[in-house]
């Protein structure tokens, strides 16, 4: 077989692939009711917590193809989201001293809420436009090669989950950061946050959540037995699952399962082609030997303990906070006006609830967090929600 | 930025770094975040670090798991499980060349 082929065969098996799509649809129409009669409930709540997760979701049109009794809500999983808006206020106010900044494309027209200079720069994107040098990168190997070469003194805006933590943690390891380039962490973890999320619908009487999709990247790094805490503590079943439509459908169809046959015990791993039970140890290791867990502020939502990454105290010559004397300050309240990016972010209302959604805040011109990254519910809603566009695929399907 | 691409390893450059072809032509240098990674692997690139191998046989197990799926609920529902594991099976093998 020609190697080159499997990236199509995997798209043919689990993209394009209506006759697998009506298989599996037609068992959850089967056994939805069965679940909801051992739930007692006349809904069916399921979370995802991957940004990407919500992509596929939407971009198929996945919640017009199953069960209308099974809500499918979108959950803490986009990294730009939730980056307070002070540590981009901190980045912004560094580059207008100086400084190359190196962020990720993302990040760079995310809105603060207190702005450099009497109103004038809201976003690392003013900031260019204001002869700041803000340089974006693919990756941090691409600010590492360029930080030697030009010398000059700069801050790497250091966001991501733990997926992203390793493209970090192997290079400090392996001492390839030059000297002139600092580090700001922006690093959170995700499983504290699910946590969190899992209590709030819980405690806030409202449907509690009966099932989650665990992200399949973040969990090639941690390892499917990171989240077996929500079938053992909480009994939520919960299936680390792929980003194709017929990875989603098949973890809504073993959730279900899982419910009706109470059989709720471990972590299930559909993504067997890329995760494992146990995670990545080599990038783990890395991510151990140069970082500490710490508690860490999430924008919308205040702090969460024990859900960020610092550097270690022997990477401090590279800490931007500790070498620029940048102190942590107490969480304030930090999204803008009428955006309601906390609630979207932990599942408690969707993009379409925001009075700002597609009117004062679109994909063009983000009012808030959300509506910035691909992996952000707003943004994601807003460019691949359309009822017709789903219909369509629908009918493509059927 | 979570977005994990599929890749495949052109050249290993040194401890730390690898090309890799984005199957498009696309050739990029990242960081290597796996073990004994060998020249030829297809591989998962996320914001520039390898996070995982991908082999015919992980594909393969991750078709089982949802045959297996198919199965338990054809069994619940009682429909005709084997039938049904089969006609997937049949398919996604079909499309594997196997
Ligand atoms: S639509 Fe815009 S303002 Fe409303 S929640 Fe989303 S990001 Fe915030």
């Amino acid at each position: 077989m020609d190697f080159s082929l499997l990236p199509k065969q995997i798209e043919a098996v689990f993209r394009e692939n209506s006759l697998l799509a009506k298989s599996i649809l037609s068992q959850i129409y089967q056994i939805t009711p069965l679940a909801m009669q051992k739930l007692k409930r006349e809904r069916i709540k399921i979370m995802n917590f991957c940004g990407s997760h919500e992509w596929t979701t939407t971009h198929y049109g996945l919640r017009y193809m199953i069960p209308k009794e099974i809500e499918l809500i979108p959950g803490p999983g986009c990294p730009v989201c939730v980056t307070p808006s002070s540590d981009i206020e901190n980045i912004i106010k560094l580059a207008m001293e100086g400084f190359r900044i190196y962020t990720f494309g993302d990040v760079f027209k995310l809105p603060t809420v207190k702005h450099y200079k009497k109103d004038e720069v809201g976003s690392l994107a003013v900031a260019k436009s204001m002869n700041a040098d803000v340089q974006i990168v693919y990756s941090f190997i691409d600010a590492v090669d360029d930080a030697k070469h030009n010398k000059k003194p700069s801050i790497f805006m250091g966001i991501g989950f733990e997926t992203t933590a390793p493209s970090y943690a192997i290079l400090f390891e392996r001492n390839k950061v030059p000297e002139n380039l600092l580090f700001y962490s922006s690093l959170r973890l995700t499983a504290p946050a699910a946590e969190y999320a899992i209590k709030l619908h819980k405690d806030k009487g409202s449907i509690p959540i009966s099932g989650v999709i665990a992200p399949g990247h973040v969990s090639t790094i941690i390892g499917a037995m990171s989240w077996d805490f929500l079938p053992k503590e909480y009994k939520i079943p919960a299936v680390v699952t792929g980003f194709e439509p017929m990875d989603v459908i098949a973890s809504i169809l073993k959730i279900l399962q899982m419910i009706y046959t109470e059989n709720i015990s471990y972590t299930e791993l559909e993504y067997k082609r890329v995760a494992t039970r146990e995670g990545n140890k080599y990038a783990q290791n890395a991510i151990n030997k140069v970082f500490v867990v710490t508690d860490a502020i999430w924008r919308g939502i205040g702090l969460i303990p024990k859900s960020g990454l610092a550097l270690q105290e022997k990477y401090s010559k590279y800490d931007a906070k500790e070498q620029l004397g940048i102190k942590d300050v107490p969480w304030d309240y930090d999204l803008p006006p009428n955006c309601k990016c906390a609630e979207v972010t932990l599942g408690m209302a969707y993009p379409t609830d925001c009075p700002m959604f597609m009117k004062a805040c679109t994909p063009a011109k983000p009012w808030g967090p959300c509506m910035v990254s691909m992996e952000g519910a707003c943004s994601v809603w807003a460019r691949f929600g359309s009822v017709q566009k789903v219909l369509n695929i629908m009918d493509e399907v059927r | 930025m979570c977005w994990g691409v599929p890749a495949r390893v052109i050249s290993i450059d040194s401890d730390v770094t690898a090309t890799v072809d984005f199957l498009s032509g696309t050739l990029k240098k990242v960081v290597i975040g796996v073990d004994d990674l060998k020249v030829g692997d297809f591989v998962i690139v996320h914001a520039g670090v390898i996070i995982s191998k991908i082999t015919k046989e992980d594909v393969i197990e991750n078709i089982n798991f949802i045959a297996e799926q198919i199965r338990e609920t054809a069994l619940m529902t009682g429909e005709d499980a084997d039938k049904a594991v089969k006609e997937f099976l049949n398919m996604a093998m079909k499309i594997l060349g196997e």
